[in-house]
């Protein structure tokens, strides 16, 4: 549904992504992860044809957005963080507005969406009188008028209280369900992309660090918490026996590579030391992100001479 | 289709109440100028000039001679004001709020948003001209009778009509106009579509036409006189002379036109090629 290949956007000398390739297959829920700046509103800017890339390709359901940008959006829909209305008006007219610019919109359609979403007793009252909720629904309405296939959100939980997040979250999950919508959602709340996404990609700043699963990235290193008697020696004997590369936080060590676990109680036990407890950590999205982060430090902002062309796509992980 | 999002987007300017300060302000104006004339000796002047040319004063002191002296003076002074503060507001205040980049998520074009967006500003100019002129006549006509039409503008015009040429002069005036209010609108449209701030916008339209207005008035530049934008828009003060010099006032709109065509395709190009962001 969606495809960047070697997307790069200057702002003036300003690099804001940097040879940015994806790929979002039809139905998934892609989450685009990454702290403030790091790029994720300039990509989905210009998934949308509202940012012009300085270099690459963008193709959404199959259209060029650059020059295509009518056929590429007729369906799809999308949300902004804190989303904006004509506050001075109805959210039905707000509604009827924005539907003019997709495709004649009945009157029907709207009065369904507008269920859907749950606002109906309001959708004649102005927009300033909406909470921040009903504003969330109503841009959700607004993204489903052209009964879309694609469903673009950028931040779509800011600014929510907790239950406006999980209502968010059940509304997104709703529409993945019963409407099938490949959904692309970009967030830096990692526990909103944990619960949501069936892949993800993780941009630092404008460059993507790592594509894949979740399921990815939470294997991606084979760490095992160890509870011993002696942690220091054991992994001084098992980095001695060759069976050990790393240790960490005084309680995982990681295996070299084809050793598994029994390997190592094996060894302990022969060494004479007490395995209390042996498992494969598996990492949480919070301190997989956070290593990213370390693995991958921001760099000082780049102009165009320090970083005069594009490179090729970085490697992505795994 | 394209109606319908006409429609939409008048539904929007109709729909704030900034839109409306500029009839306000012209009821107010209005107001005060006609009871100026009405409780003091303003006319006084008047009556003298028309008496020195062998007129029977009384009959121009009437309602289209007091509505015709208030709309000279409105249509330099506030009515650029209003014009430019929507025209400012059209792109640059979307952009600013936030509803341009919702809008432009849908499969509609930068030129034809851009297109439905100046066609409601033209409306919007049409509008407010008319309502300066009917807003004058009906005010007027509470303190003043009918009768003929005087107009005197030093240098430039001195017009006296019967009741009903005075009416089709008064009305053409205002037809004109449309012409000057469309052009500072679309200037102020023009700088809209830069990255700017709506005030910024208005603030530069206006002060090109002050500018254009001092090069005009000073007296040393007379003979460069129809360099400057502001003579042609001040045509529509022609339809007063008591020979209309039409092919000089066609003219001058043609020229108008050619700013508004000029004015319309820059600011396409630079909405067309700028990143809407949030």
């Amino acid at each position: 549904m969606i495809s960047l290949r070697n997307v790069t956007k200057f702002f003036g000398k300003r690099l804001a992504v940097d040879a940015l390739s994806l790929a979002v297959p039809r139905g998934e829920i892609y989450g685009l992860l990454g702290h403030n700046g790091a790029g994720k509103s300039t990509a989905i800017g210009m998934m949308l044809g509202q940012v012009w890339p300085t270099q690459g390709e963008l193709f959404i359901c199959g259209h060029d957005i650059t020059t295509r940008r009518q056929r590429a959006l007729q369906k799809v829909g999308a949300i902004f963080e804190s989303p904006v209305f004509y506050d001075y008006l109805s959210g039905w007219r707000n509604l009827h507005i924005l539907s003019t610019y997709t495709a004649p919109t009945s009157a029907a359609r709207i009065r369904e969406v507008v269920d859907w979403v749950g606002l109906t007793g309001r959708e004649h009252s102005k927009v300033r009188t909406y909470s921040h909720g009903m504003r969330a629904r109503l841009a959700l309405a607004q993204a489903l008028l052209p009964a879309p296939e694609l469903l673009i959100l950028d931040e779509p939980s800011d600014g929510l209280d907790p239950e406006g997040i999980h209502e968010m979250r059940q509304t997104i999950l709703r529409l993945h369900r019963e409407m099938g919508l490949t959904i692309l959602l970009s967030s830096h709340l990692l526990n909103e992309v944990e619960h949501l996404c069936t892949r993800i990609a993780v941009l630092n700043r404008g460059r993507k660090v790592f594509e894949g699963t979740l399921a990815d990235a939470r294997q991606r290193q084979r760490w095992v918490r160890l509870r011993t008697s002696d942690f220091a020696v054991a992994v001084r004997e098992l980095r001695a026996a060759g069976l050990v590369q790393d240790e960490r936080d005084g309680r995982l060590v990681e295996p070299v590579e084809g050793v598994g676990t029994d390997a190592l109680v094996r060894k302990l036990v022969e060494l004479g030391l007490p395995v209390f407890e042996i498992t494969p950590e598996e990492e949480t999205l919070e301190t997989f992100y956070l290593r990213l982060m370390r693995e991958n430090p921001a760099e000082p902002p780049t102009d165009g001479s320090a970083h005069p062309a594009p490179q090729s796509p970085p490697a992505t992980r795994p | 289709m394209f109606l319908r999002q006409l429609q939409n987007e008048l539904w929007k300017l109709f729909g704030k109440k900034r839109t409306y300060i500029g009839f306000a302000m012209f009821l107010l104006a209005q107001n005060a100028i006609i009871l100026m004339f009405r409780f003091t000796n303003a006319t006084r002047p008047m009556k003298r000039l028309l008496e020195s040319n062998g007129y029977f004063a009384q009959d121009f002191v009437s309602t289209l001679t007091i509505s015709t002296v208030m709309v000279i003076l409105l249509a330099v002074t506030l009515l650029p004001l209003y014009v430019a503060l929507v025209g400012g507001d059209q792109v640059a205040k979307e952009a600013e709020d936030g509803t341009l980049r919702m809008i432009l998520s849908r499969p509609v074009s930068r030129t034809r948003l851009l297109l439905v967006k100046w066609l409601a500003g033209v409306v919007f100019s049409i509008v407010l001209v008319l309502a300066l002129g009917v807003f004058g006549l009906a005010f007027t006509r509470i303190w003043f009778p009918g009768g003929s039409l005087f107009v005197f503008i030093p240098g430039e015009v001195f017009g006296v009509f019967d009741a009903s040429t005075g009416l089709a002069r008064y009305a053409e005036a205002h037809l004109i106009m449309v012409a000057k209010a469309v052009t500072v609108f679309t200037l102020a449209f023009m700088l809209s579509c830069f990255n700017m701030k709506p005030a910024a916008a208005t603030i530069l339209a206006l002060s090109f036409f002050l500018i254009n207005r001092i090069l005009e008035e000073i007296p040393y530049f007379k003979e460069y006189e129809q360099w400057f934008v502001t003579y042609h828009l001040d045509v529509w003060r022609w339809v007063f002379i008591q020979h209309i010099p039409w092919w000089q006032m066609a003219q001058s709109l043609f020229i108008l036109l050619g700013f508004n065509v000029t004015f319309l395709t820059i600011g396409a190009t630079v909405f067309h090629v700028r990143d809407i962001k949030s």
